[in-house]
């Protein structure tokens, strides 16, 4: 018997699924990608060096300050380019900026829904009139972090290479942390929310690869972790084997031959002692327990994150409104390298390696999440049929559960291709 | 008894592209709850996934038709459309992955990025009504929000929409002091349709013409500004106009001499 899902709806992008039942047995399990190629990496190359992540942030509306930033890390890497502090703490406030719109989005607006069983937001505005208004505003405080620092909430417009263009106005971050401040219980309670939803069980083991770092739980920076190792952003891309099957226009990653997934579940598998205060309450609550391979959980992971994620910006904004915000002028002697940059973007690591020459750009790959992710899911959805109560269900109501383990990873199909 | 006007109804349509244009509507937040009960959904894939209607009084298209399936999808959209909007530079003007059309061999472009290219459509980019007719444009990479949010109204109460033909300069706060071209930028503001409320150059970032051109402008003057004013070469110059993929609609809009 063959299952066949076309349009996938509520996913970032266009994809399709077919696999084949074999007594019981799923085989075949493929994501088909439905977008067309931008060939981002090939008409990038011949350009100037700092079009690079303004360009680049263009592949994706949905976490376009991750490609922006990654792609200035990538530059700096290959230059030498030192970075102040205050450039910094802003960059990483964009980042939190960014995790809360994306997650917020994802959870309420894709992925909600499915529990309820209803077929559009719709139906669960009208149902949860307040929870959609809880939801709007926290990603609205995300959005407000991204356009206060980075001058627009998509397609930010002041990171420059070696820091930023432009310092945010004092006065209206002092009103950000306003926001943040009065806003964080939302933010818990929305976490509550998820936290009362039932997750399907479902067990497949894989590795979780994710930045990490000692001093905080990693986003803006950090190695690459994986299992017991960790690696340099550079270190890890000599051995991660991009691969793309006959009539694919997204490709897949494997790691040492094994498929393995990123992303908010990674993150919080490898680094979940790092949480700030009331996320790591929301994670003790939940009785989550490390190892946990059950993909669903990314959706669980996502809604702690929006919680650590106003915490640390509350924690940076104060930091950074003790003194007075000057960015220095970056020092940039040298225009020609090779260097890689990797940044946790909210579906998981980013990586950026680039060559350069006399600030023209000669080769750029870029490696996104959600590349990483396909095998993985393709890998998950082929054990589908261990997950509970899959042999006695209807024929609609698997595709229904395929829907649900698809949306759970928040793919960004226009990030896969790219 | 009154009864009680038939809501429009909406689609909105994505193509090749970022998304970022229906990220941008949903960022409206309260303003897009609101909306939301102003009308009914035709197809609206990001946010929910009921079976497609016959007939949309409103389309709102985003992106490119790269794929056969795309322009396939496109073609049936318009025919079910009453209005047809094209939302965004990837719909109005090409967006960045026109770029590729620029820039000599395409399918160059295509085996550096994939070693299997079979299968992969690599076609001219094209923008909407390069396609299909198209009834209004809103332009922008990204869109701004409040400027659709507007149009959008206006269209629904059956009003007459309209971005007027200004330069982005008519907005632009570094006007008469500290004008980015004046200080040697590369700025494209005076030749750009205006209506973003020039957050750009408001930040320091030259206008690059996302918005595309105005109508009857003098290219000629812009690229001397540009050659003598930023020092750049003829090709630097291309290259910029062909960010958006507006290098097209530049050159059509120019005036003659």
């Amino acid at each position: 018997m063959r299952i066949r899902i076309d349009h996938i709806a509520k996913i970032e992008g266009h994809a399709s699924f077919t696999a084949d039942i074999v007594r019981g047995d799923i085989k075949g399990a493929r994501i088909k990608i439905e977008e067309g190629a931008r060939l981002f990496e090939g008409i990038l190359r011949g350009r100037k060096d700092e079009e690079l992540p303004e360009i680049a942030s263009r592949i994706c509306g949905v976490c376009p300050v991750v490609h922006n930033l990654t792609g200035f890390k990538a530059l700096e890497n290959a230059y030498n380019i030192q970075l102040d502090e205050t450039a910094i703490v802003l960059r990483k406030l964009m980042m939190l900026g960014q995790l809360i719109n994306s997650h917020a989005l994802h959870l309420f607006f894709f992925s909600l829904a499915d529990f309820f069983g209803y077929k559009t937001d719709l139906q669960l505005i009208n149902a949860y009139p307040e929870s959609t208004h809880d939801a709007v505003k926290v990603r609205d405080v995300g959005n407000k972090i991204v356009e206060i620092i980075g001058g627009r909430s998509i397609h930010p417009l002041t990171p420059s290479l070696g820091g930023l263009r432009k310092a945010p106005d004092p006065g209206k971050l002092k009103e950000l942390l306003n926001d943040l401040r009065n806003n964080l219980e939302l933010a818990i309670k929305l976490g509550d929310l998820f936290l009362n939803l039932k997750y399907p069980e479902f067990y497949r083991e894989t590795s979780y690869v994710s930045l990490s770092n000692s001093g905080e739980y990693a986003i803006y920076d950090g190695d690459v972790k994986v299992g017991k190792l960790n690696l340099k952003p550079e270190e890890f891309l000599l051995l991660v084997k991009e691969f793309q099957g006959p009539d694919m226009v997204a490709k897949r990653t494997k790691f040492a031959g094994n498929t393995y997934m990123v992303g908010a579940l990674a993150r919080l598998h490898n680094n979940s002692d790092k949480l700030n205060p009331e996320a790591k309450k929301l994670l003790e609550k939940s009785g989550m327990k490390f190892p946990l391979y059950n993909p669903f959980y990314n959706i669980l992971a996502q809604a702690i994150e929006v919680v650590h994620c106003f915490e640390e910006s509350i924690k940076l904004l104060e930091l950074l409104l003790t003194g007075e915000i000057k960015l220095s002028e970056p020092k940039i002697t040298n225009r020609t390298g090779e260097g890689a940059g990797a940044i946790e973007a909210p579906r998981g690591t980013l990586f950026y390696s680039v060559k350069a020459k006399e600030g023209v750009i000669e080769d750029l790959n870029i490696i996104t999440p959600t590349a990483q992710n396909l095998a993985n899911l393709e890998a998950d959805l082929e054990e589908f049929e261990h997950i509970e109560g899959f042999k006695n269900i209807k024929r609609e109501e698997r595709a229904e559960k395929i829907k649900m383990l698809i949306r759970a990873y928040d793919p960004c199909v226009t990030c896969s291709v790219h | 008894m009154n009864k009680e006007p038939k809501k429009p109804v909406i689609a909105i349509l994505s193509l090749t592209c970022c998304e970022g244009c229906q990220v941008a509507i949903f960022d409206l937040g309260e303003r897009f709850l609101e909306f939301l009960t102003k009308v009914n959904i035709g197809d609206f894939r990001l946010a929910e996934e009921l079976p497609d209607v016959k007939h949309y009084d409103i389309a709102i298209v985003e992106g490119t038709a790269i794929t056969k399936e795309q322009l396939r999808r496109l073609k049936i959209v318009r025919k079910k459309s009453k209005i047809l909007i094209a939302l965004g530079a990837c719909a109005c003007v090409g967006g960045p992955q026109e770029i590729k059309d620029y820039r000599g061999d395409k399918n160059r472009l295509l085996r550096y990025v994939y070693p299997n290219i079979r299968g992969i459509d690599n076609p001219n980019v094209k923008s909407v009504k390069e396609l299909v007719k198209v009834d209004f444009e809103i332009p922008g990479c990204p869109i701004n929000k409040d400027e659709f949010f507007s149009v959008i109204n206006k269209i629904l109460k059956g009003e007459k929409a309209e971005i007027e033909q200004k330069p982005v300069c008519e907005e632009c706060p570094r006007k008469n002091k500290n004008c980015l071209l004046l200080l040697g930028k590369p700025c494209l503001g005076a030749i750009s349709l205006a209506g973003c409320g020039a957050p750009c150059p408001a930040n320091n970032f030259p206008c690059d013409g996302c918005r595309g051109p105005r109508k009857k402008i003098n290219l000629e003057a812009m690229k001397k500004a540009l050659k003598y004013k930023a020092h750049l070469h003829d090709n630097e110059i291309e290259m910029i106009m062909e960010r958006f993929g507006e290098k097209n609609e530049i050159i059509k809009n120019s005036i003659k001499k």
